[in-house]
């Protein structure tokens, strides 16, 4: 389940579907599960990644070349929820692949497949408000960005339509580069909680223990996926499993 | 010009991007609404055109050409003698005239053939802005020669080396750069596609053409053309040049796609025409993708930089599906031949995308009886396609004559580092 408001801080770590390869995502997926963490993103792999860095550009590429798409993430997703059932699985999709397999299907299969929550970072609230109903009768829960620049009512907008968690920005860009946890950050966290209960989830950046050091007690999810996607790719799955533990443990005891 | 609902055309358009990005799009799109319908802007953006840029530019009969093909009378209305060598310089001086607006510093952009970069690094350095270009590994390749002047002009140009390393690449960096850099940046996008406001905002200054056009053929031909035939990349240059005819009912509007070497999946770029191209939201905007069944965007290719893309304006894939606009499109070699013809037979040199609607409007025009009229949106001139000329059409002269410019600037080089 996605953690109440205020609840300790915790990670969501990510897998690319078809990254390395579907073998080996599964295997991955346990040495996060093993390593304590609670929620994992899986992303469905895209041509087109516009709001990924280099890193999830180039994983969704060779993701693509093995068999990456929304079926091998509906067909992971059947097993892993079934493996590990104290782990909450969220999709991770751009809005096209999702649209071509057809939307209603989709948010239909991956309830059945266990899938809790979806982050669609090209779908703006406008278009997903009129599907909310379909959503809260399945259980699957939208979970909305909101970004640094984004109006006070925009983020009340965004806030109503988000379920489970709020997805915070945490810096102008995309994915995978470092980001300033000040004085800024904190007034622009305080500003997002006037407008919801849920919980937040702070993305974009989080690389080091430092990040999450920073992070701890100001948002209940550390969304750490460029870096650990960077040890999977230049280490393997298990010394990236193992690096996880280690991050898991530290803000465990901090 | 045709007006979106909120953003559509029919199904088609709207606004699918980063919620970071939100907030620029509805700044120009606040901007661009209190705008277009004052007269004094659009003055102001037409006195630009013609003191900057050389409009209105001509509506030049090529008498010999339909004499030889036998059937309509065929016209090149004449942005390749823009300043810049194409109609993308349109689009990009309103654009400029927005930027000054909203007192940003620094623009980016994509570019396929270069010359949308090439009019971008211009406007920037007219108005003394920082400009970045992203633009495909291998288009940089295909169009050195622009690559090179936007450079000159004090331009960045960035090779995009993700993918296909084309258009849709560029576009991609051009869109994850303006993410990060979207307060004190303007995107200043190439065609009549992406996001909301773009497809509608890039269709209204480029509607200077048909505005041109219209009262052209009044003066030159006594009345209204018969047909408006023009190649069709992301749509910018057709949309100019269909834009005031579209409640012209007895004024067919014919856009030419890339027909590549063939309908086999990778060898084009026709979205249109064919079905080959399939509803899908991707890039900021809801449209006709060439893509697989899994909606992940598929390869193209065409001869002309310009036109080898993935989507196609959500107006016009509107009005294609409404039977206003024709879609049609033409082969690489069809394409160096109407280019040849062109060249040969009435001295005028086109830019490889411009010649595929030489291409289709040949065609189209002998069908067509003499007492019609067919005008062609002649929308770039060749220069920039010395080398893929060449590559059409080998000489040993031209590889001798490369390999000593080689050897000379290689010199060169060395000289200035022993200094
Ligand atoms: C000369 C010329 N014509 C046509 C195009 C195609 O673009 P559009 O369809 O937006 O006019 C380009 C694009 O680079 C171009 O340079």
């Amino acid at each position: 389940m996605f953690p109440a408001q205020f609840d300790k801080l915790q990670i969501m770590s990510h897998a690319v579907v078809g990254f390395p390869s579907l073998e080996e995502n599964e295997k991955a997926i346990t040495g996060l599960a093993d390593a304590g963490v609670k929620l994992i993103e899986l992303q469905v792999p895209f041509s087109d990644p516009v709001a990924d860095g280099h890193t999830l550009v180039n994983a969704c590429y060779e993701a693509l070349k093995h068999g990456g798409s929304v079926r091998a993430m509906l067909d992971l997703a059947t097993k892993v929820c079934a493996r590990h059932p104290e782990v909450t699985f969220v999709l991770m999709s751009y809005l096209n692949p999702l649209y071509r397999f057809g939307l209603e299907d989709l948010f239909e299969q991956a309830v059945a497949a266990g899938i809790k929550g979806m982050i669609v970072p090209d779908w703006p609230v406008e278009e997903i408000e009129p599907w909310l109903p379909k959503l809260d009768a399945l259980g699957l829960a939208p979970i909305l960005m909101v970004t640094p620049n984004t109006a006070p009512q925009r983020v009340e907008k965004i806030a109503r339509a988000a379920r489970g968690m709020v997805y915070v920005v945490s810096r102008m860009g995309v994915t995978g580069h470092e980001t300033q946890w000040g004085e800024k950050f904190q007034n622009y966290i305080a500003e997002i909680r006037k407008h919801t209960d849920l919980p937040l989830a702070v993305g974009f950046g989080v690389r080091t223990s430092d990040d999450l050091a920073a992070l701890n007690g100001k948002a209940e999810v550390a969304a750490f996926c460029s870096q650990y996607i960077e040890w999977q790719r230049d280490d393997g799955s298990e010394v990236a499993a193992a690096k996880m533990k280690s991050i898991v443990q530290t803000i465990a005891a901090a | 010009m045709i007006r979106s609902d909120n953003g559509y055309f029919g199904e088609f358009g709207g606004r699918f991007v980063p919620e970071i990005l939100l907030p620029a799009l509805t700044e120009l799109e606040d901007l661009f609404f209190s705008l277009r319908d004052d007269p004094a802007f659009w003055q102001e953006y037409v006195t630009l055109c013609q003191e900057f840029s050389g409009r209105p530019t001509p509506l030049t009969p090529l008498r010999r050409l339909s004499g030889q093909l036998g059937g309509a009378q065929i016209w090149l209305k004449r942005e390749d003698l823009n300043h810049s060598g194409a109609h993308k310089i349109n689009n990009v001086l309103g654009q400029g005239l927005l930027v000054q607006r909203m007192d940003k510093k620094r623009v980016i952009a994509e570019t396929g053939a270069g010359q949308h970069g090439l009019a971008t690094a211009i406007m920037a350095a007219r108005l003394g802005l920082e400009a970045t270009i992203y633009m495909g590994a291998e288009d940089i390749e295909r169009q050195y020669s622009n690559v090179f002047w936007m450079r000159q002009l004090g331009s960045n140009v960035v090779a995009v080396e993700t993918g296909a390393k084309t258009l849709k690449e560029a576009l991609d960096e051009a869109l994850r750069d303006w993410a990060a850099s979207v307060e004190t940046t303007h995107y200043v996008l190439g065609t009549a596609c992406g996001p909301a406001p773009f497809p509608e905002l890039v269709s209204y200054f480029q509607g200077i053409i048909s505005d041109e056009i219209k009262e052209q053929s009044m003066r030159q031909m006594g009345r209204l053309p018969d047909e408006i035939v023009a190649c069709v990349g992301g749509g910018s240059n057709a949309m100019g040049a269909f834009g005031a005819f579209l409640d012209d009912h007895e004024v067919a509007l014919v856009g030419i796609e890339a027909g590549g070497i063939s309908f086999e999946d990778g060898k084009h770029s026709v979205r249109l025409s064919h079905n080959t191209g399939e509803t899908g939201i991707a890039q900021g905007y809801k449209t006709l993708f060439l893509q697989n069944a899994d909606g992940q965007l598929g390869d193209t290719h065409s001869i002309a930089a310009g036109l080898d893309y993935v989507g196609v304006s959500p107006i016009l894939a509107y009005l294609s599906q409404q039977g206003r606009v024709i879609p049609e499109s033409a082969t690489d070699d069809e394409v160096t031949e109407a280019f040849s013809l062109l060249m040969k037979t009435e001295g005028i040199i086109p830019a490889l995308e411009s010649a595929h609607g030489l291409a289709g409007g040949f065609k189209r025009a002998m069908q067509m009886r003499p007492d019609q009229n067919v005008v062609i949106n002649l929308s770039g001139r060749g220069d920039k396609d010395i080398f893929n000329i060449a590559r059409a059409f080998p000489q040993r002269e031209w590889t001798g004559f490369l390999q000593r410019e080689a050897a000379r600037s290689t010199e060169l080089l060395a000289q200035k580092r022993g200094h």
